[in-house]
């Protein structure tokens, strides 16, 4: 069973005038989708949290307030743009830019329906579907460090300088534990392609369950890639990075106007698009049953809902827990995440050949648990041997 | 390469959207820049020293350690294409088990010599003493309404 | 002179039978990639010449997508913009080395004779390549595809990787391993050992203070804290 995926079918006749205005179409759209839903995912959140802590929330600009992030956006327009004179200017202007166009280009491929077709063209609904398809994301995260690490260095300023440190830090460990989340998918999937890892998921498990990765891979990488999602975009419990208590405003102190906006927007925008992602990956994309009268229309829906239950999670997970210590963050990562989902990894490829197998790579896996718990006490006792 | 032309076309219109928002804002926004707003933001203390120039090395071995990692990943990525579509599942998993294993351990080794514990040296609390003499009622002092009214 | 530039055009001639689009994809990202290459060796600000380093990186994956090694222009931007130029941050970062070097003092004076030497050899070895051995990916289909025998790029690297050069991919864990030992020893502080667990310390109990205000002190019925033992001292309340 093989899936090559061959890209988008609309370009299998090269590049004319009606190619080239439906990757225009799209791109508009998809740029327009997402200032749209960063506006309502700001407000979304703020109107949820505020539930959870019986407030009533912003409620004046609009009905039910739902103005309010425009209107907070047009405000940062109108505000000084300030340039602190400690700052390194040319990178201190670079920075939004490193962190809001990966934040836009991520969103690129993630698979939103499923095909549509024009005259004799058939187009997939997602911006674009290189083959290397979840990589992109992957190089698109690695690229968002520089703009909060940068950001911070060229503030010429203690906090922001403190929180860059830490973010990148934070950000560069979770980032090992997302990629081995997502290796197990491209293990069942065979390809690194989102869209053959959507049509991959098509279908059911044991007549009963969807045949979505969440349950095929047997949750583990599904959560492990929740939780380094999660770490990845500095949201809490994970916000160190802007732990208002310690560092003001972590790597953004510094910044006002309209580059402060961009931070903003990036982070919502990452927000939006990794739950996207974890839609994609783990719980089939556009798929759902439905009703084939909506035609393209249905897996679209599908898309939006699963999309919204998980962001409501990551609200729900910001009104409810308190943040983690930075010695906990790291411990989580390094010592939990990384080798829990090697292991789990591995042991999937084992139960892909046998049972046997499976056993087997369980059984070595088991072995080296106890050493790292070992090595865990031992290092406890060491601490400060290294570094410091 | 024409699948990469709509993120090209994302690229372009993400970078103008944010070089347009800059012209705006600077065609908006007033420019009135004093000592005191652009001095580095401590909460209202006039900075008195330079931001620190040196972080702790652990943040060097932090990146040292995602190197390893991301180059493991980055093997784990062909081989996770190849796992189904391969004549001989078992011998590609024994080559990736070695290498898993090899890669640990250097993981275990970076683990016991404590270098990625970033807390406090985690050490017992002697446990205060506990005397029989210490009672509620030799430590904590009431005050009778005599005492207060002596005290008024 | 013209029987040296022979064999140079010889080697351009490929160059100039392929499409338009490729060509001009290939002067742009040769413009990117070598004036990031001029910003690395040029820039005096260590953290200019990172970021330069990472523009010729970002040139040379596209570079890469546009020879259809798609996987590889991952690995460039993932492996190496994302974790190595990181790490070179993280080290200027942490050395405080953020401040301009001199450009005239050479500390190592053979330094630059020798780099442009290494530099030349690498050339003629590229020269010597593009010319003799046969590209593992093959030539362009029909389709503008490379031929890899089916599941594109990522696939057929794959099956390299796990089969002809396996050993070599073995050997990169020892390299890591390596690696990882050799940050180790570098970190480690001089001549430290390791933190004995504190013994539980025997204490005679008759000398320890009694918590809250001295029984025979005078209550004021406001003050009972004990101001000393809470660390504002002198211990003097209203009176």
């Amino acid at each position: 069973m093989f899936l090559a995926s061959a890209g988008d079918p609309l370009f299998v006749d090269g590049i004319n005038f009606a190619v080239a205005l439906a990757v225009i179409i799209k791109v508009v759209l998809a740029f327009a989708f997402l200032l749209v839903s960063v506006l309502m995912m700001i407000w979304f959140e703020r109107k949820i949290i505020s539930d959870m802590q019986n407030r009533v929330g912003p409620d004046r600009a609009g009905p039910w307030g739902i103005l309010q992030s425009l209107a907070d956006g047009t405000k940062l327009f109108f505000k000084e743009d300030l340039l602190p004179d400690r700052a390194d200017k040319r990178i201190f202007r670079l920075a939004p830019y490193l962190s809001a166009v990966p934040a836009f280009l991520s969103f690129a491929i993630v698979p939103i329906g499923g095909t549509i077709t024009f005259g004799h063209y058939t187009t997939e609904l997602q911006v674009a579907d290189p083959p290397i398809g979840i990589l992109f994301l992957l190089a698109m995260s690695a690229v968002a460090v520089y703009g909060v690490m940068l950001a911070g260095w060229s503030s010429g300023s203690k906090y922001p300088l403190l929180g860059s440190v830490r973010a990148s830090a934070q950000m560069v460990s979770y980032e090992a534990a997302l990629g081995l989340a997502v290796a197990a998918v491209v293990l069942y999937t065979g390809d690194l392609s989102t869209r053959a890892i959507v049509t991959g998921q098509e279908g059911l498990l044991r007549h009963i369950l969807p045949s979505w990765n969440v349950f095929r891979l047997g949750f583990v990488p599904f959560f492990v890639f929740l939780i380094a999602s999660t770490a990845e975009l500095n949201r809490p419990p994970f916000d160190l990075v802007e732990a208002e208590q310690e560092l003001v405003g972590g790597f953004h102190t510094e910044y006002s106007s309209i580059r402060f906006a961009l931070f903003f927007l990036a982070e919502f925008m990452n927000t939006i698009t990794m739950s996207a992602i974890v839609v994609t990956l783990f719980l089939g994309g556009p798929d759902g049953p439905g009703f084939h009268f909506l035609r393209w229309l249905w897996p679209i829906l599908w898309f939006l809902g699963k999309t919204l239950v998980l962001l409501f999670v990551q609200v729900w997970l910001r009104g409810t827990l308190p943040r983690l210590r930075y010695d906990q963050l790291m411990d989580l990562g390094w010592k939990v995440l990384i080798p829990g989902s090697l292991v789990w990894l591995l042991i999937l490829g084992g139960m892909l050949i046998s049972f046997k197998w499976g056993l087997i790579v369980l059984g070595i896996s088991v072995l080296f648990g106890a050493a790292l718990i070992r090595a865990r006490s031992l290092g406890a006792q060491r601490v400060g041997e290294v570094g410091s | 390469m024409t699948q990469y032309l709509p993120i090209l076309a994302l690229f372009i219109v993400a970078a103008l959207f944010a070089g347009l928002s800059f012209m705006a804002s600077g065609l908006l926004a007033p420019y009135r820049p004093t000592d005191a707003k652009s001095a580095p933001y401590e909460c209202g203390i006039v900075p008195d020293r330079e931001p620190a120039e040196r972080f702790p090395v652990r943040f060097y071995l932090v990146a040292m350690l995602f190197i390893i990692f991301d180059i493991e990943i980055i093997f784990l990525y062909p081989w996770a294409v190849i796992f189904k579509e391969t004549a001989s599942p078992v011998f590609l998993l024994v080559e990736m088990l070695t290498f898993a294993a090899t890669v640990f351990v250097a993981f275990i080794y970076l683990i016991s010599h404590g270098a990625l514990d970033w807390g406090p040296l985690k050490r017992l609390r002697p446990m205060a003493p506990i005397s029989p003499a210490r009672t509620s009622e030799s430590t904590v002092r009431r005050i009778r309404p005599a005492a207060r009214d002596e005290a008024a | 002179m013209m029987a040296a530039l022979f064999p140079l055009l010889s080697v351009l001639h490929p160059v100039l039978a392929v499409p338009t689009i490729d060509r001009l994809v290939f002067a742009v990202c040769a413009v990117i990639v070598l004036s990031g290459a001029l910003g690395v060796v040029l820039s005096s600000n260590p953290v200019y010449a990172a970021l330069s380093l990472v523009l010729t990186l970002f040139g040379v994956a596209v570079l890469f997508v546009e020879e259809d090694a798609q996987f590889l222009a991952a690995v460039q931007v993932v492996v190496y913009a994302g974790a190595i130029v990181v790490l070179f941050l993280f080290v200027i970062m942490l050395l405080g080395v953020d401040r301009q070097e001199s450009m005239r003092s050479e500390r190592l004076p053979a330094q630059r004779p020798l780099a442009l030497l290494l530099g030349l050899a690498a050339l003629g070895e590229l020269l010597a390549l593009s010319r003799l051995t046969h590209w593992s990916t093959g030539p362009r289909g029909a389709s503008g595809a490379p031929a890899t025998g089916g599941g594109g790029n990522t696939a057929a690297l794959a099956r390299s990787i796990f089969t002809t050069y396996l050993l070599p991919f073995e050997l990169t864990s020892l390299l890591l391993i390596i690696a990882v030992l050799a940050a180790v020893v570098l970190a480690r502080r001089p001549g430290q050992h390791p933190i004995e667990p504190p013994a539980l310390v025997e204490t005679d109990d008759s000398n320890l203070p009694m918590p809250g205000p001295d029984p025979d002190e005078e209550i004021d019925g406001v003050r009972n804290v004990d101001a000393e033992s809470i660390g504002f001292g002198g211990g003097r309340g209203p009176q």
